[in-house]
Order: structure tokens, then C-alpha cells, then sequence
């Protein structure tokens, strides 16, 4: 299946259904789809074992977009987001049904080189979780492990730009050598990242970035998203809303494994469609 | 009553709760300890006195007589030395005339001393012709008198050691003609029936080829089982089975993994007896078990966030094991190779079962001479009868310590090499 720009998505249904977790068609409030989409997922079903995680979600990742997923505990998203690098592949239980397609190029095919996909869309993870190495070879592992760099300056350069982008650089240059693990949390969350953009990928999930920092670290690390924003498409999953609203371009909620809504996110966060969002937002649960 | 109260009402009894386990533990490590030193205590108390060796001074003359043909090398190497030794003991002692008396003489000396008498002449031949004071060889049941072992109050017919030869010994005795020296020969000698040739080295050698097979065989084995069942098998009946099935063979008694070897290696693949190589292969059989498991352990032990950062950067499922979970896991896995490797170490039974338990005089120099093994020879030992043997079996069993503590530091070292913090 060829996905080409004269696709034209669907007409939304302007019928909200209200009661989204009963209904087996609900259908998505809001524009799933991205005119100029680095990653599109159509009716996604994820199961572990007989527990179904994730219902029939179909969202799309824009190009150069930030995009949000928010929602309460156990609602999917980070389930979600495994699957659009194949993280959950490691998990014996786990059933993907659908179509995720990176640059029109199904994800799950046979054809789809699992190493190569998540070296085009790379992660970081919830706790920071750097190598037990040094600072540089954290960063210089993925260089050296797919052969980006033939020469030791080649790859010195890829590290410092790595660590620059990362805005580490300034902190860490000077003990490129100590062990990655020796710096405090939001240092290593940034060396995570460091880490994932020196392969140069299309795509960065980020599954709860912050949830392990203080304000402060946490502050470097949505300044960093936005400046890398310019270069990659992000996905980020996220528990705080004010994270959300301050570091997204397109917001999506997703509620016990079903995506509610998603829109730009200044609309779903001052006007929201679904009741279920505005529950959310406003904080009547979650 | 309030909470605090009753907090306090049952602080008491907490506290004396707590004094309690703390005698007990205190108690349970005396006793270990207590138990630990006596074991030690005593194996080191009847085995230090083997490293001293008694030796006889005889003043030894050597006629071209004693010799046919024209006193080369080839003809000295023939010489008749027992009769060398015979008569000069006779020599030495007149009174010893009737036969029985000086077959008694002549067991003063070990049937070895003719050996190192041949070697000195043949390495100077200018000894011919010439009376020369030799320090011999003496017989273990003359060592064990030197040593205090023999109570010469003790009825004569209750011992091999006869009066008239303790009245020799006393005279040479006087005469500074008796002397302990440091006993090389146990630990350059092979076995031997007569415990003041008998060495240790032999079953050393034995037990190095034997180890080194078994390391060489069971750790990469081990680990890759491991790594397979841990890191890559689906979850299933099947490697629910083979998991049972390990746990069950650690616990198997080694004898059967001897039978098996015997059936297996000796009995169908027709490989020789007796030799350190099939040695190694059983014991390797034996420590699998323990080695899959604790690697599996210490597979399991690795946090799960170092496998996901490896995947999130692209690399394989194999690589992410060896780049990131295997250094991780190595220390835990050199654990589990200790405690196999010792196990097998002290390991008899199974040798037994495949002949490591024959008498082999000869050092073995490969993995596929015959040989016997440390535990083993420990076996042969305290199984002879000769009273010099009692010292010979502690000192095996401190050599056996020894060369445990040895490899466990090896060990200790390379996990020291590998351990990483994060």
C-alpha cells in the first residue's frame, strides 16, 4: 500500500461518542492524520496475551512536529510509542495488528530491518540509562555500531556535535572519560539523548523523559526539545500536562488504550472536544 | 492506653527478640569456625612433618668390581648398587651377621637410595675406586620413627620397627650420621608404593589437565546455554522442561555423571582409560548444571534498561548481550564458575568410576597421558596401610587447599577485572 499526498484522510466525524470505552468503532475526535507525516499508524491493536493495550489507534508523527501524548496511568501510551520502533519486540506477549509505516515503509514487514529501523527512530527511555561506560563511548557506541565514522576524528566530531546538541558539551568536555553513570540525572538523561541523535535519526520517541528529574534538569531538557525539534520529529510521552502544552505542537490523549482526541495542542488544552479530554486536563481524574 | 504505650509495653520483648537471633548467629559462626580451624588444625598438624624427609650418611666405597665391562656410561649405569649399598651398611654395622639381622639392615635404607646412588655415579664417574660419605635415602618406617610417631614402648611384635633397628637408628643417631632434610622428592616424585618416594606432583599435574579440560569445556558451554535460555528462547513447554531438567541434574550425584562418562566416552566412543582428557569431560558434565544456572542468575540480574538503551540505538539482540548484558553478567558467572570448578576439584567419585584411580607412577604430560587426580590420590593414601602415609594424605590434602585457594584467586581476580558499577 502506497501512501501518497493525494490520499485524502477522511472527513471527521463530528459525532462524539460518549461513551469512547464502550463503543468497539469509536472513532478518534480530531485530525489523526499529518499532511506531511514522518510516520503514520492506522488502526494499531496491541495485545498483551488476552489483555488488549491499545485499541484501534491510528495517529499520525509530522515532520519537524513535537508531538504530545498524554493521558492517565496504564492508558496505552507508552505502549503506544514502543511500537513505532519496534521496542516491543523484546516482550514475548506482545501482538501488534495494523499498519505503521515509516516514510510510506511498513515497519513490520519482513523487509524492515529491525536495526536499521531504530537506528532511523531512536528513543529515550523514562529513567535515564546510560552505559556503563565512559561519557564518550556512550555517545560514540551507535556511531562505531553502525560504521557512521571510518576515522577517530571523524568520530570525535560526531561525539562533540552529539554532546553540543544535547547541551552537555559545556559540562562534560573536560571528562569525556569518567563513566556516564557518574553524572547527576538530568546530565544522563541528556547523554541519553546525546546518545540517540549522534546516529543522525528521523524520528526521536522520548517515553517519559522527565518523569525521573528535578525542575530545573527537566527545563534543559523541553529548551533541548525544542531546539531539536528543527531537526527531527519528536514523540514524546509525557505525565505533565504543563510539559505538554509548553514543548507540543499536536497533542494526543489517549484513555484505557483508546486515543480520545488529538489536535493542535493550544486548542486541546483550552478547548477541548471530548469530555473525556477536558476531565483530564482540568484535573478531574487522572 | 495510648499507641505509645502499648509501643512500649512490647519494646522489651522486641529487644530481647532481637539479642536472641543475634546469640544465635554468634553461636552458628563459632561453631563454623570452630569446626573450620579443627579440620585445618589437624590436617596441617599430621601433614607439615612431610616436608621434612629423613636421610642416612653411609660411607660408601665403590670398587671397579662392581661393575662389567669398561666403566663407561653404559656400564656404570648397570652397576650392581644394592650391593653397593648392602655391604657398605654391613660395613657400617659388623654386628648385623645373621641373614635375618641384615635383611633388617638393609631395610634402614629406602629400595630408592640405589636410584640416587646410580645417578651421582654416572654423573661422576671419578666416584669409582673411591670411599665416599653418601646421605641416603631412609626408609619411611625410619622416617616415622624420627619423627616421634613410633612409641618404642610399645611391644616389639606390635610394631614393624625392631628393636635392634630403633638401637641403629639411636647410634647413627649419636653419630650426626641421621638427619631431616627438605622432603623435594614429594613434590617432584610421581606415586609409589614406598611412601618416602611417593610425591604429590603426579596428581597435581592430574588435577591441572582435569581442570583445565573441565574450565575449557563447561564455562563457554555454560554461558552460551545460558545466554541462549535467558536472552533468546521463547518462553515454553519446551525450555520449561529443559529448565527443570537442569535444576534436577545439579543436583545429581556425581557417581552417575562417572557411570555416564564410563558408558559414554570410555564404553562407546572407546577413548583411553584412566586419562585427565575424559576426567575433564565428565566433570565438565557435572558442573554444567551449576554454571547454566547462576549464569542464568546473573543474566537475569542485569537491568533491563541496559538491554533497551542497546536496542534503542540499533544494536542487535546479540550484540546488545555481548556489548552491554554479558560484561554486566560476567562477575556473577565467574561466582558460579568457582563454585563448580571446586566442586569439581574435589571431585572423586566419577574419576574412580573411569580409572583416574590407578596406580600411575609416571608424571602425565598432556591431558591424554594416564593420571590420577589430587581427591584421588588423597583416596590411595589414606587407603595404604604404611603409617608414613598418614602425613603424606594431610600434606596431599593441604596441596589440594592450596591449589583451590589458587584457582579461586584466579577467579576472584578476572571478576575483579570485570565488575562495573552503573
Amino acid at each position: 500500500m502506497n501512501q501518497t499526498a493525494s490520499d485524502i484522510p477522511e472527513p471527521i466525524e463530528r459525532n462524539i461518542s460518549e461513551d469512547p470505552l464502550n463503543d468497539p468503532n469509536y472513532k478518534t475526535v480530531g485530525e489523526v492524520t499529518s499532511p506531511n507525516a514522518a510516520m503514520t499508524t492506522k488502526n494499531v491493536n496491541v495485545h498483551y496475551g488476552n489483555k488488549q493495550a491499545i485499541f484501534n489507534v491510528s495517529l499520525d508523527v509530522g515532520k519537524n512536529e513535537v508531538l504530545a501524548m498524554i493521558g492517565p496511568s496504564g492508558c496505552g501510551k507508552s505502549t503506544f510509542i514502543r511500537c513505532l520502533n519496534r521496542m516491543n519486540d523484546t516482550i514475548d506477549a506482545c501482538r501488534i495488528e495494523g499498519d505503521i509505516r515509516l516514510e510510506g515503509e511498513d515497519i513490520y514487514s519482513r523487509n524492515m530491518d529491525v536495526v536499521l529501523l531504530r537506528a532511523r527512530v531512536g528513543m529515550v527511555f523514562q529513567k535515564p540509562n546510560p552505559f556503563p561506560k565512559s561519557v564518550y563511548d556512550n555517545v560514540a557506541y551507535g556511531v562505531n555500531l553502525h560504521g557512521l565514522s571510518s576515522t577517530k576524528s571523524g568520530l570525535d566530531d560526531i561525539v562533540e556535535d552529539a554532546l553540543k546538541r544535547a547541551g552537555l558539551w559545556d559540562e562534560v568536555s573536560d571528562r569525556l572519560d569518567q563513566p556516564g553513570t557518574g553524572l547527576s540525572g538530568g546530565q544522563q538523561q541528556r547523554l541519553c539523548i546525546a546518545r540517540a541523535i549522534a546516529i543522525s535519526p528521523e524520528i526521536i520517541l522520548m517515553d517519559e523523559p522527565c518523569s525521573a528529574l528535578d525542575p530545573i534538569a527537566t527545563a534543559k531538557i523541553e529548551e533541548l526539545i525544542d531546539e531539536l525539534s528543527k531537526r527531527y520529529s519528536i514523540c514524546i510521552v509525557t505525565h505533565s500536562m504543563q510539559q505538554a502544552a509548553r514543548v507540543s505542537q499536536r497533542t494526543a490523549y489517549f484513555h484505557l488504550g483508546k486515543l480520545i482526541e488529538v489536535g493542535a495542542t493550544d486548542i486541546i488544552f483550552t478547548n477541548p472536544s471530548h469530555r473525556l479530554t477536558e476531565g483530564y486536563i482540568t484535573g478531574r481524574f487522572g | 492506653m495510648n499507641p505509645a504505650a502499648l509501643i512500649q509495653r512490647g519494646l522489651a520483648r522486641r529487644y530481647r527478640a532481637e539479642k536472641r537471633f543475634k546469640a544465635y548467629g554468634l553461636t552458628a559462626i563459632v561453631c563454623g569456625v570452630g569446626f573450620l580451624v579443627f579440620l585445618l588444625g589437624t590436617t596441617f598438624l599430621n601433614g607439615y612433618t612431610a616436608l621434612l624427609q629423613t636421610y642416612i650418611a653411609v660411607d660408601i666405597s665403590i670398587f671397579d668390581s662392581d661393575f662389567d665391562g669398561d666403566l663407561g656410561p653404559e656400564s656404570l649405569s648397570k652397576g650392581d648398587y644394592p650391593g653397593i649399598i648392602k655391604r657398605s651398611l654391613r660395613e657400617a654395622f659388623p654386628e648385623a651377621t645373621k641373614r635375618r639381622e641384615k635383611n633388617e639392615l638393609y631395610r634402614l635404607v629406602s629400595s630408592g637410595a640405589q636410584y640416587e646412588l646410580l645417578e651421582k655415579v654416572v654423573e661422576n664417574p671419578d666416584l669409582v675406586g673411591k670411599t665416599t660419605t653418601f646421605w641416603l635415602l631412609a626408609d619411611d618406617e625410619v622416617d616415622v620413627y624420627m619423627k616421634g610417631r613410633i612409641d618404642p614402648a610399645v611391644p616389639e611384635k606390635n610394631r614393624r620397627l625392631k628393636d635392634r633397628s630403633i638401637a641403629w637408628i639411636e647410634q647413627l643417631r649419636n653419630q650426626d650420621r641421621i638427619k631431616r632434610s627438605f622432603n623435594i622428592l614429594f613434590f617432584t616424585n610421581g606415586d609409589s608404593r614406598e611412601p618416602e618416594q611417593a610425591g604429590i606432583i603426579g596428581a597435581v599435574m592430574g588435577s591441572v589437565f582435569t581442570i583445565l579440560v573441565t574450565m575449557l569445556l563447561a564455562f563457554p558451554i555454560g554461558v552460551a546455554a545460558a545466554i541462549y535460555l535467558q536472552e533468546f528462547a521463547r518462553k515454553n513447554r519446551f525450555t520449561d522442561l529443559i529448565e527443570v531438567n537442569i535444576n534436577n541434574l545439579a543436583a545429581v550425584p556425581s557417581i552417575i555423571f562417572g557411570l555416564l562418562g564410563l558408558a559414554i566416552f570410555l564404553n562407546f566412543f572407546h577413548m583411553p582409560r584412566s586419562i585427565p582428557l575424559v576426567g575433564g569431560m565428565v566433570l565438565a558434565l557435572m558442573t554444567l548444571p551449576t554454571i547454566i544456572i547462576s549464569s542464568r542468575a546473573a543474566l537475569g540480574a542485569v537491568p533491563p534498561s541496559i538491554r533497551e538503551a542497546a536496542l534503542g540505538v540499533g544494536a542487535s539482540p546479540v550484540q546488545t548481550v555481548l556489548h552491554h548484558v554479558l560484561p554486566l553478567a560476567m562477575p556473577g558467572m565467574l561466582t558460579g564458575t568457582i563454585i563448580g570448578l571446586a566442586q569439581a576439584l574435589g571431585e572423586t567419585a566419577p574419576l574412580l568410576v573411569i580409572g583416574m584411580v590407578a596406580f600411575i607412577v609416571d608424571i602425565p604430560g598432556s591431558p591424554m597421558d594416564p593420571g590420577t587426580a589430587l581427591p584421588v590420590q588423597i583416596y590411595l593414601w589414606a587407603d595404604s596401610p604404611e603409617r608414613a602415609f598418614v602425613e603424606r594424605t594431610s600434606a596431599a590434602i593441604m596441596v589440594l587447599l592450596l591449589f583451590l585457594v589458587a584457582i579461586n584467586g584466579l577467579i576472584v581476580l578476572l571478576r575483579k577485572k570485570f565488575e562495573r558499577h552503573w
